[in-house]
Order: structure tokens, then sequence, then C-alpha cells
């Protein structure tokens, strides 16, 4: 499976499709993740928003997140399942919440982040890159 | 007494009672609500909890068919709650990340394992089940 990837929210009420690959894919072990994603972690898909068509409606809240990085997440104003975060340092580009994608295909966490603020029982794949806080952002390319 | 508030703090809740157990979710829906990873839940008596805010509320048939009630938070989007409205009398499953302490405890047992993605780090420490509790057990006899 690779794009164009389809997703929808549980209930219907928000749809997308996104015809290029993710920048990258990871999960997050912050605690604000995981009180808005079930307990977490959200495992994140960056793609570029050009790329992304969404219908339906969404609703939108933000906060200032662990990392001091202005973080909205998108959800469905309907059934409320995650679907989108927003950070004000990524023109241009949302994270997808995985779970939202009907066939995700090969797309799979490739690092853990906020692994300091994960539970004692949580298992997490010795296989991936693993950061304690947030990652340094890539040296931008303009 | 046990508390938990949504991520914007609009919701709060207390819980008047000790835990029944705590399993992790991995069914489909389960997925598509916790941005990819199984819910973890930690079952209340549904009369111990108390929410103060307002919720949304979306009814829907589950993976095990029953009828379900799911709750979050309108504001935040944040995922609160599950209850089981057919057949009644179930447990309340509160989501784990919602509670001030979100390791009063820890998951017991995994359910609907068979619709985790590949990649999913199952602890193989406690019990597996294809689909619900009362399903096929698949990780022998651990208990």
């Amino acid at each position: 499976m690779t794009a164009p990837y389809q997703g929808h929210c549980s209930c219907g009420a928000v749809s997308l499709e996104i015809t290029s690959e993710p920048l990258w894919v990871r999960q997050c072990w912050c605690r604000q993740c995981r009180r808005i994603a079930a307990s977490g972690p959200t495992n994140n898909a960056l793609f570029m928003t050009d790329a992304m068509t969404v219908t339906g409606d969404v609703a939108w809240w933000d906060y200032e997140a662990a990392s001091g990085n202005r973080i909205a997440h998108g959800f469905c104003a309907t059934c409320g399942t995650q679907m989108f975060g927003r950070n004000a340092a990524r023109d241009g580009a949302w994270v997808v919440r995985l779970g939202v994608l009907d066939d995700a295909g090969d797309l799979a966490p490739k690092s853990a982040i906020w692994t300091s603020e994960a539970p004692d029982w949580a298992t997490i794949d010795p296989d991936l890159e693993q950061f304690e806080h947030q990652p340094p952002l890539p040296p931008r390319k303009d | 007494m046990h508390t938990g508030q949504c991520l914007c703090g609009q919701v709060t809740f207390t819980i008047d009672a000790e835990p029944l157990g705590a399993r992790a979710c991995w069914c489909r829906d389960c997925q598509r609500i916790a941005s990819g990873s199984a819910t973890i839940n930690v079952l209340f008596p549904e009369v111990a909890v108390v929410y103060t805010g307002e919720i949304g509320t979306i009814a829907m048939t589950a993976d095990s068919g029953n009828t379900v009630e799911r709750g979050f938070c309108p504001q935040c989007g944040a995922q609160l709650y599950s209850k089981t409205v057919e057949p009644a009398g179930m447990p309340m499953r509160v989501r784990a990340g919602t509670l001030d302490d979100p390791e009063l405890m820890a998951p017991q047992s995994l359910i609907w394992v068979e619709s985790a993605p590949s990649w999913a780090p199952l602890d193989f420490k406690i019990p597996h089940f294809e689909q619900g509790p009362d399903s096929t057990r698949i990780n022998g006899d651990v208990q």
C-alpha cells in the first residue's frame, strides 16, 4: 500500500485523501497525547498539506505543548476522533493520526518520542529510535 | 477518590471506587480514535464515575456487536470513556490517559489482538485474546 491514502474518522463525518508519502512516522508518549488519544501513544505521520484533501467539519484546539511549540489538534466535531496535528514550527505540513487511515500499508512508527513520559508498563519496540523528549528539528532547507 | 480531566480542563471527573480491571483494546475502531494505538481502559462501576462539564457523545455498534456510547470533550476532542448501553450492567471504560494518575492500573490483558497492526509491540507477559475478553486466548497459559 502506497499513496494515495484514504481515511476517515470513526463516524464518517470527516474524510481525507492524501496523494503523497509521509516525511516521517513516529509515536509520541507525551502526557498531552495520552490525555487526548485514549491513553496513547499517538502514532503520527507527517504529510505536506498541499497533498491532502479534507472533507467535513474539523474542530481545532490549540495549546502550548511540552516542547514549547504551539500545537493544534484537529478532531471530528461529531465523534471526537483525533485526526490531525499542526505545529507552528512546521509550515505546510500536518501530522495525520495513523489510526484514521483506512489502510496504512507499510506505514509504521520509526521512532518514539517523549519516552520519559511513557508509563512503566509501556512496550516500546527496541528497534525504534528513541528520544526522552522532543527531538531536534532538522535544518531548514531555505 | 480518583480524579481526572480532558486535555483542556473543560471536563473533569471523580471516581469513588477502585478499578475493577484494566485492559488494552486493539479493535479497529479503537485504533481509529486512539491515533493508531490500542485504547488503554481502566474499568469502574458506572455509578461511581461522575463527570462535570459538557460532553459530546456518539453511539455506535462495536465490533463485539454491543451498543456502545463513547464520550469526548467537544472543546479539545479528548477521548473520555466508553460505556455499553446494551447489554446493560457492564463496567465503564475510562480512558487511562484522562486519569490524573494514568498509571493507576496497568493493563492486565490485551483484547482484539487479531486486528492489531503488524508493528504493534505486544506485551507477551499478559494474556492476549483474539477478540473480546471471552474469546479465544492466543498466548498460552500466562495468568
